[in-house]
């Protein structure tokens, strides 16, 4: 009746544990190699009547668990010590005693991953829910309280009655063929299986998306983000005209907001002094807010070389007598309140920063027509330096 | 009652044969949840729903919800994460440690106690992380190369017990499900349900009973047992290090890894106990949990209670010998201070009642050994408490001396680990077989060849 | 069952024994005396490390002996009497801390009235150490350990001849009660003869470490004998190589748990740092010492962690007899560091000595001595056991 189908061993089932063991021997005294016991738990001095030797699976506990230890210890070391150093509790860069706990949990972390799915990946080569024996009444009984051999029909020994007769001999209670499952033509694109996969894939991501966006979602601390107060340009209905940004209060000076008295005048009315000395430092912030702000229009030495190209009208030089008679006063107005074509600087430069300015005009100016006494200042310089600072 | 000394105890009373052993032991995932089931569940998921309100509090509100203070930093819930880890060490304990000194009676209780031990880590695990403040910055303790450019400090025994937890429970889980694997090819064997079959098919990866897997089975098992040793005490050791390391009087003593093990075991076995007293009952397991195993767990018990008392005293000898003031104080304090009621709990139920066990009525009575258990739980709770909680509120500045006091939801806290513990283990016990099928019948009378002596060691 | 029943014959250990252990003894002793003779401070330092060696053992066997009662382990029944006659050095012990009770003024700070009276910490600890309460201490502990050592080996002999299981069950009540005394009682000789050494320092696992040690070096003692007479066919032919296997897996478990107790304790002191406790390790950190600290490290832990990880190892009686020979000295050198850079703090300079060698050769010549003796009267296995039947039938 199991004509078509092709037989992949032949079974026998046996009564007692001792029977079992016997069984196994004279299988293996008797030449087969492709054969196996089934036993629902481990039978003791099975492996040496099967002619099994020790189980090599230790070696990858012991190979994967050195790695384990070794790669974490110089992980830690690397990353305490080379990558980014630094010293905890006063203890030096490598402090190995403290590294001691962690590569012992990962030896035994990487070991024991490692042997585990080894063994039951590679040595057994599960999950393998396919196998002719599942199924069978044999596995049935065997898993309850009988003990099997079954007998391999690739075994170059194999013989369909020998072997029965064989098994027979050895006081088998019941002798089971077993067959090769057939071979079903998988119907991947039935439709049943289709309307099954879309079912599956709306049912997780509606549950994916409902738990992760509606169940699974709180603010976090939220009162950081909805604080009673009023930001600045809104509304609110805590001051009568409703605005949140109030005005100061009428005769009051904001910090740092002292007003300039001499707005939108060409001349000041009397003569403002410059509050700043012409340090090195000062010199230098005039320095760079003259290029910044100064330098596009009056040239970078004020010479009234202009660098926008006839785009706007160029400034005019600043070593004119003219303008070498202005007091640092009116040159400060002029930058705040702007003059002809020029614009107020007040809102772009502070007013620190308007004095520096002026203070290195006044160096661009001297260095444009220097008096005798300068020469021999830079004399003296280059002599003290031992370079020559002007050639 | 006199003993044979020549014979040695029999592991499974009642003298059954194998194929009951299936019938005993997967009766409970056969027939349908009793009334007594309904009552345990609706209580545990009860305390449950308890703790989650409390830690939706606590996410939603912050860690101010807790009565923790300056300097009180760490309180119920490090004691709680001390106190859930310990349970968790029994179960490791019983299936590879006791396997290797080749205790076998473990087999009646080695797959429960291996459960108890996943869900309490698993409980445990909570704990340090709400304790964080912002949990979902957790992931910072895993060391990948993230956009900060930094490494986590590896000097930490806080980052130490990051990766001595997340081993454990790994370990754990493939120690346990491992000694699953041949059960559930039995069950996929025998059961007849369709849906059933499917699930079981599946997680037994198609195991096939072969004897050419036995072989390196049963030397992975030992492999598992070697290695789950060594780590079962590295575990409770680093969680003592988050303590012994730092100078806090109390806190700074060299006996702190040994004293927490042997703490840990004692509470372990207490838990195992009281949930196994329960479930022999209820499940109808006398014969295989018998009350040998009992008897012999008590013992465990009063030998871990009687190192803890141990360590106790000697903590209060060098305390003194030391001769160092705050220490003197701090332990000084344990006596007579504030905290004293806890450290009375602690040393009448870890220290004073285990030494009942010594007489063999004791051991012997079911009722007493349950009540015994209760109490070395209560007392292990109360010593990390005693630890954490009177150590930092009694530190070496007086001036910033400070009181602790537990709010509600520091309670439901507590009562929501509680929930969460047995609710997973009722589970459990509903959908799994609570005793290794495989390791009963091998252990079995007569179930070895008789060259080997009839049923004997591993 | 009878001795006939369980097929063991009785055999003599050879006469040689007898000689070379009382030549050792002998000349050992001499040495010595003549060590105390010159230079008494160093001998007593040196006797001090043969003594807690010979503590060790012998209270270390006693407590595999009464261990093996209280679990009721059968593997180890068979070798049972050998741990018992080890044992039998314990009322020794009595005799042989007399001349360390004579010298303690060369071998403890303590005990000079200058150096406590400069110290308030060592005023503070005179309640505890002052030689009147430390000399009733140590006599009480050897009397208290004597007394349980009677018993227990009292009963087990008797069993040879009556096969009286009472005695069984009475030995597992005495035994179980030793085991908590011996947890106290080992933790305070190792305070009192290591620890106040350097009276400033203080661990409380110092009393966990001495044990570790202990156990380590009484199974090692038990599996070298073991080993040596059942080569020559003094025990029994049942005795194999699974038999070695377990207790090379004992003595691998108490390597790793020593190295576990001694990291454990030098991590903390490590880690926290404080100048009191630091002083300890530093003494043992400067010069030649830091040889020998990284020694203990290699032959107390690592050498014997890998070797015995072997199970070919475990199962060869040749190389178990090597690593046994191995740990016995590995501990001895550990209770060497152990005592002798404390020398410092009474005042002393180290330096090696040719009486540190004289010593040990006078213990064991001793420990054969006793063996020879006590193996001429009695039993080299518990005949009368009950539980020797399935020791002997043991298998992996």
């Amino acid at each position: 009746m199991n004509e078509n189908k092709v037989l992949h061993s032949v079974a026998a089932l046996f009564d007692t544990p001792d029977k079992i063991i016997n069984a196994a021997r004279k299988v293996k005294d008797a030449g087969y190699t492709m054969f196996d016991v089934n036993t629902s738990y481990p039978v003791h001095g099975m492996d040496k009547a099967m002619g099994l030797g020790q189980s090599k699976i230790g070696y990858v506990t012991l190979f994967f668990g050195f790695a384990g230890a070794v790669f974490i210890f110089l992980f830690m070391g690397w990353s305490m010590a080379i990558n980014y150093p630094y010293i905890v509790g006063g203890k030096p860069f490598f402090p190995y005693q403290a590294f001691i706990p962690i590569t012992f949990e990962v030896t035994v972390l990487c070991g024991s991953i490692a042997t585990v799915v080894g063994m039951l990946a590679v040595f057994f080569n599960l999950p393998f829910l396919s196998h002719p024996i599942h199924d069978s009444n044999y596995i049935k009984e065997v898993s309850v309280d009988k003990f099997g051999v079954v007998i391999e029909a690739e075994d170059p020994l194999f013989d369909k009655n020998k072997v029965v007769e064989f098994l027979k001999n050895l006081g088998a209670g019941k002798i089971e063929f077993i067959y090769e499952p057939e071979k079903q033509a998988i119907k991947i694109l039935q439709p049943k299986f289709i309307v099954f996969l879309a079912v599956v894939a709306a049912l997780t991501s509606f549950s994916t998306y409902f738990t992760l966006n509606k169940l699974m979602y709180i603010v976090p601390f939220n009162w950081m983000d909805n604080q009673k107060k009023s930001n600045p340009q809104s509304e609110t209905n805590f001051f009568y005209d409703g605005y949140a940004m109030r005005t100061p209060v009428e005769g009051t000076v904001a910090r740092g907001f002292m007003p300039y008295p001499f707005h939108e005048q060409a001349l000041p009315s009397e003569p403002l002094a410059n509050p700043t000395l012409p340090t090195k430092q000062i010199l230098k912030i005039g320095q760079e807010k003259f290029l910044t702000f100064c330098s596009p229009c009056h040239g970078n030495y004020a010479e009234g070389v202009s660098r926008l190209m006839g785009q706007f009208p160029p400034g005019p030089t600043l070593h004119s007598a003219k303008i070498i008679g202005y007091s640092d006063g009116m040159i400060y107005n002029i930058i705040t309140n702007g003059q002809n074509a020029m614009p107020s600087y007040a809102y772009q430069i502070p007013r620190e920063q308007r004095w520096a300015i002026i203070d290195y005009i006044r160096v661009l100016q001297r260095a444009q027509n220097p008096k005798p006494s300068d020469f021999q200042a830079i004399k003296e310089l280059n002599k003290e330096s031992g370079k020559n600072v002007v050639n | 009652m006199n003993i044979d000394y020549t014979k040695e105890l029999a592991l499974v009373e009642g003298n059954p044969r194998l194929a009951d052993i299936d019938e005993i032991i997967t009766r409970p995932l056969t027939q349908p949840p009793t009334r007594k089931f309904y009552i345990a569940l609706s209580i545990s998921s009860t305390a449950l729903l308890i703790g989650a309100y409390s830690l939706w509090l606590t996410l939603y509100y912050g860690i101010g919800m807790w009565g923790n203070n300056i300097p009180v930093g760490w309180a119920f819930d490090i004691t709680n994460f001390v106190f859930w880890i310990g349970i968790g060490h029994a179960g490791t304990l019983i299936s590879a440690i006791l396997f290797l000194l080749r205790q076998r009676w473990r087999t009646g209780i080695a797959r429960f106690a291996e459960g108890m031990t996943i869900f309490a880590v698993m409980t445990a695990g909570i704990f340090p992380v709400i304790h964080l403040g912002r949990p979902w910055l957790a992931g910072y303790l895993i060391p990948y190369p993230n956009q900060h450019l930094l490494w986590p400090n590896f000097v930490s025994p806080l980052l130490w017990d990051v990766f001595a937890v997340s081993t454990y429970f790994t370990v754990s889980l493939m120690f346990w499900y491992m000694g699953l694997i041949p059960d559930f090819a039995i069950l996929r064997d025998k059961t007849v349900d369709k849906i059933k079959k499917t699930i079981y098919s599946i997680f037994s990866l198609g195991w096939r009973h072969s004897n050419r897997h036995w072989r390196h089975y049963e030397k992975t098992y030992m492999i598992m047992a070697g290695l789950a040793t060594p780590l079962v005490l590295s575990v409770h050791t680093i969680v003592s290090f988050d303590f012994a390391v730092s100078l806090i009087p109390g806190w700074h003593t060299t006996i702190f890894p040994p004293y927490f093990v042997a703490g840990a075991i004692y509470s372990g076995f207490a838990m195992v106990m009281t949930v196994l007293i329960f479930v022999r009952k209820v499940f109808d397991m006398e014969n295989i949990i018998t009350l040998n195993h009992l008897e012999r767990m008590a013992k465990v018990m009063l030998l871990t209670g009687s190192l803890v008392a141990y360590a106790y005293l000697m903590e209060f000898f060098i305390a003194w010998y030391s001769q160092v003031p705050a220490e003197q104080y701090d332990f000084w304090a344990r006596v007579v201070g504030p905290y004293r009621w806890a450290w009375y709990f602690m040393i009448s139920c870890n220290a004073l009642i285990p030494q009942l066990i010594w007489f063999k009525k004791v051991r012997r009575s079911v009722v007493v050994l349950f009540v015994i258990s209760i109490c070395a739980n209560i007392g292990m709770w109360f010593e990390r408490f005693v630890i954490i909680v009177q150590s930092l509120s009694r530190d070496y500045l007086p001036s910033s001396w400070h009181m602790f006091t537990p709010t509600l939801v520091d309670f439901g806290v507590l009562t929501g680990s509680f929930g969460l513990f047995f609710t997973l283990v009722l589970l459990f016990a509903k959908t799994m077989p609570v005793i290794s099928i495989v390791e009963t019948k091998s252990v079995l009378e007569g179930s070895q060849p008789s060259v080997h002596g009839g049923s004997h060691h591993e | 069952m009878s001795s006939t029943e369980i097929g063991y014959i009785r055999k003599e250990l050879p006469e040689k024994i007898k000689t070379i252990g009382l030549t050792l003894f002998v000349v050992g002793t001499a040495l010595g005396i003549i060590g105390f003779l010159i230079d008494p401070q160093r001998a007593s330092l040196s006797y001090l490390v043969t003594f807690m060696f010979l503590v060790s053992i012998g209270v270390g066997s006693l407590f595999l002996v009464a261990l093996e009662y209280a679990v009721g382990a059968d593997w180890s029944t068979p070798f049972r009497r050998i741990s018992e006659f080890l044992a039998a050095v314990i009322p020794f012990l009595i005799i042989l801390v007399i001349p360390l009770l004579f010298n303690l003024k060369y071998i403890f700070p303590w005990t000079h009235k200058s150096i406590v009276d400069s110290s308030v910490m060592l005023r503070g600890k005179t309640p505890y150490l002052n030689v009147p309460f430390f000399i009733i201490r140590s006599i009480g502990i050897f009397l208290v350990w004597w007394v349980f050592y009677y018993f227990i080996i009292r009963n087990s002999r008797k069993q040879d001849t009556t096969k009286d299981q009472y005695l069984t069950k009475k030995n597992i009540n005495i035994s179980s009660g030793f085991i908590p005394v011996f947890g106290l009682s080992i933790s305070a000789i190792a305070f009192d003869w290591m620890m106040s050494l350097e009276p400033n320092w203080f661990s409380t696992i110092f009393g966990v470490y001495y044990f570790s040690g202990t156990v380590w070096c009484a199974l090692a003692a038990l599996t070298l004998i073991v080993i040596l007479l059942n080569e020559h066919g003094y025990l029994h032919s049942k005795i194999k190589s699974e038999h070695y296997y377990t207790l090379g897996l004992l003595m691998f478990a108490f390597t790793v748990f020593w190295a576990y107790i001694a990291f454990s304790q030098y991590l903390l002191i490590w880690y926290a740092d404080l100048p009191d406790e630091t002083i300890w390790f530093m003494h043992r950190w400067v010069g030649g010492w830091k040889v020998v600290s990284l020694a203990i490290v290699f032959t107390h832990f690592i050498f014997p962690f890998f070797y015995l990880l072997s199970y070919n190892v475990k199962m060869q009686a040749k190389k178990l007899k090597f690593i046994a020979i191995w740990i016995l000295c590995a501990h001895f050198l550990d209770l060497y560091w152990l005592v002798m850079p404390g020398m410092s703090t009474n005042g002393y300079q180290y330096s090696f000595s040719w009486m540190d060698l004289v010593f040990p050769v006078a213990a064991v010549g001793l420990i054969i001595l006793i063996f020879k003796s006590l193996s001429h009267k009695y039993n080299l296995l518990p005949i009368g056991d009950p539980k020797l039947q399935r020791g002997l039938d043991f298998h992996l």
